[in-house]
């Protein structure tokens, strides 16, 4: 059993950093989760489905368009506008009558979409490894701490902070933004003064998927796009939106990073036991504050 | 008319010497096609391997039943396992008992693979040929006289891992991969050998990831602050892909020697087009375009036609299947298991990558190792191995010792 090496200061600062980068895009899906889970209140598993298919579609597109430096930046807007699109029609046909459903039948439902989503992706694309490349811009790495760190990491560090602001401006400074929110609080009050709240409850529903499809085209470049990548982020962003508060979009901020960080560091302190670390970190905050770091909406 | 009864007689004692002298010397025929039952996973992530070995059956099939075994065919019927122990085990049971096949043919799945092994194979007496799948205990520990490997498992990995290392100067070794049954194998072999014929390296450190991790970054930097002189990789599947690309991001192949088996695998490579890593070190059994002898350019050639892509690994180890099945039936003479397994102990067929044995003393192909370096290729546009230097199969097997040693354990 070794434990960890020297912690030298730049050991600790690459480690910071490639772990923040893995958070931006745990953030950028679990605030879609979140969000879903606060204005709706349906537990969506089939989030990570919709994660897969925005890699997938990434993969598809930027094939599609070549390949090159333009097909990667056109994939990365386009892919999560269809799965904006894939949500909307199961918003419309089938959730939309299933609100007030209790917790447990959504539950299942989602699960069962999420299978019948990962089977058809199977259909779709079939059940090879498939991969996208980066455009040149973000190949390779930079030194930074003395130490490789992948231009494209750098890239999502950028990004994690853009998308954070962008749903701020959104919640914050918008009519819809507003309204959302206060039917996150207490939608009943919102159906009461005349507004229509089966529309706000497609378009959060719409604007979580597509932050699904975001955080999918963004992980696309890094790994093999592949069947099973649905169950690798479902789990880690339900636990992500219960550490950090269920429906609290912020939370799921402070939730990914106390994973992508716990995590980066295990990797360096204990790199046999890497794994659990996260997981330590989720029964800490769980025991400490049972309904998680930020103030739950439920 | 005496003198004519004598030259009737003769005619017809001629006639039955000729009839018996026929009878005698004709090849033995069997009444009914060979049956070969087929359980492997056809569905979810791996089908794709397990459709390569399909084609490569399929392919040696054609050649072998055009001038046929004993007078007649061999069939072939398949299940699929979609990846699951209990399906492999009740489609194997199925193909035994209803189809009432004569030999059983499979899997991807190590665990299906050793459970069929021992639930069905062994119970049931009938021979089964693995062809994909890569634990050692198939044919080591859990070996019995009714299960056959016609592939090359993490045993040989790990001792070509191993071997290739030691001629190294390399002492500081970091290990890492991914944390389940197929990591561990390779990563236990390739020290455990590479300790005995170099015992002055040293682990320095181990990372454990989750098979299929989708972030290996935070690993590789890391492993490359603790600078050790190389580092052994232990990774299949996703995370071979995620590995390879974590590599080029991280430029990390450029700062210290990695070694991952089947690395060089066409499979891996070829998806990752540009984005391959170049210089890592990699051990494979087989490249459609290594060895370059006119089999392997033959085979090649024909497996393309047929399904459109070069063959991988798991085609030629369906295709040695094939042969191996025949020749052993030819030499048995008679549709019949146990003669069938007599025949297959020792039994040396021609195949793409030269001759090749089914070693008598645990039922273990032997089959060399090829050790190359990724480089791209200008003339195939991605990244191959290059470079590459043949372990012979002897020397990278468990010694028939070793084998027995390790089944008495048990």
């Amino acid at each position: 059993m070794e434990i960890g090496q020297a912690f030298t200061v730049s050991a600790l600062g690459s480690q910071f950093l490639v772990g923040l980068s893995r958070a931006m895009i745990l953030f950028i899906v679990s605030a879609g989760m979140s969000f879903v889970l606060g204005v709706l209140r349906v537990p969506n598993v089939a989030h990570g489905s919709l994660y897969m298919i925005g890699a997938f579609a990434a993969f598809s597109i930027s094939n599609l368009l070549g390949g090159g430096t333009a097909g990667f930046w056109l994939a990365l807007i386009l892919a999560p506008l269809v799965v904006a699109l894939v949500s909307l029609i199961a918003e419309r046909s089938l959730f939309c009558h299933l609100y007030e459903r209790e917790h447990l039948m959504l539950l299942l439902f989602t699960f069962a979409l999420m299978l019948i989503l990962g089977d058809l992706v199977k259909m779709v694309w079939g059940a090879d490894y498939r991969s996208i490349m980066a455009p040149e811009l973000l190949q390779g790495s930079v030194n930074i701490f003395d130490s490789p760190f992948p231009r494209y990491n750098l890239f999502l560090l950028i990004i994690g902070p853009l998308v954070g602001i962008g749903l701020w401006l959104f919640s914050n400074k918008t009519k819809v933004g507003k309204i959302a929110r206060a039917a996150a609080v207490d939608r009943e009050m919102v159906g009461a003064i005349g507004i229509n709240v089966s529309w706000v409850f497609a378009f959060a529903f719409v604007l979580g998927c597509f932050l699904a499809g975001l955080g999918g085209a963004l992980v696309s470049p890094t790994i093999s796009v592949t069947i099973g990548m649905d169950h690798d982020i479902i789990i880690e962003a339900f636990l992500i939106v219960t550490i950090g508060g269920l429906g609290n979009m912020w939370g799921a901020l402070v939730g990914s990073l106390i994973f992508g960080l716990t995590q980066a560091f295990g990797i360096l302190f204990w790199p046999q036991f890497a794994i659990v670390f996260p997981y330590i970190a989720v029964v800490i905050v769980l025991t400490w504050k049972p309904r998680g770091m930020l103030k739950s909406v439920w | 008319m005496k003198k004519g009864y004598i030259w009737g007689i003769i005619v017809v004692l001629v006639v039955i010497a000729a009839v018996v002298v026929y009878f005698a010397t004709r090849p033995p025929t069997i009444a009914r096609p060979i049956k070969v039952g087929i359980i492997d996973c056809y569905s979810g992530p791996a089908a794709v391997y397990g459709k390569d070995a399909l084609n490569g059956f399929k392919l040696a099939l054609e050649e072998i039943n055009k001038e046929g075994v004993l007078g007649n065919k061999i069939e072939f019927t398949t299940r699929d396992t979609k990846f699951k122990v209990d399906i492999a085990l009740n489609m194997a049971k199925e193909l035994v008992m209803r189809e009432n096949v004569d030999v059983l043919v499979g899997t991807i799945n190590s665990g299906a693979a050793l459970a069929v092994s021992d639930a069905v194979a062994k119970k049931e007496k009938v021979p089964f040929m693995v062809w994909i799948s890569k634990s050692e205990r198939i044919t080591g520990e859990k070996g019995h006289r009714y299960v056959f490997s016609t592939g090359e498992n993490t045993a040989m990995a790990g001792k070509a891992g191993g071997v290739a290392l030691s001629k190294k100067p390399y002492v500081k070794y970091w290990i890492g991969g991914d944390d389940y049954s197929y990591g561990h194998d390779i990563a236990n072999a390739a020290w455990r050998n590479l300790k005995a014929l170099k015992p002055d390296v040293e682990v320095i450190g181990k990372s454990w990831w989750k098979p299929g991790e989708p972030d290996l970054v935070p690993y590789i930097t890391a492993i490359l602050g603790a600078k050790p002189d190389a580092v052994i990789f232990c990774t299949g599947g996703r995370s071979m892909t995620n590995i390879m690309k974590a590599v080029k991001a991280t430029g990390m192949a450029e700062k210290v020697p990695i070694w991952i088996h089947s690395a060089t695998d066409h499979a891996v490579l070829k998806p990752l087009g540009a984005e391959a890593p170049e210089g890592v070190l990699g051990t494979m059994d087989y490249h459609f375009y290594y060895p370059d002898t006119a089999a392997n350019r033959e085979f090649v050639k024909k497996f393309e036609a047929a399904y459109g892509n070069p063959p991988g690994f798991p085609a030629f180890h369906g295709y040695i299947t094939a042969h191996f099945i025949a020749e052993a039936f030819k030499k048995a003479g008679a549709l019949d298991r146990e003669k069938f397994i007599d025949a297959l102990e020792g039994l040396k067929i021609a195949s793409p990558a030269g001759e090749i044995e089914m070693r008598a003393c645990d039922h273990q192909v032997v089959l060399p190792m090829y050790l190359g370096v990724t480089k791209k290729s200008p003339k195939y546009g991605f990244v191959i191995a290059t470079d590459i230097v043949t372990l012979a199969g002897d020397e990278v097997l468990p010694t028939c010792e070793e084998i027995a040693e390790a089944r008495k354990k048990k």
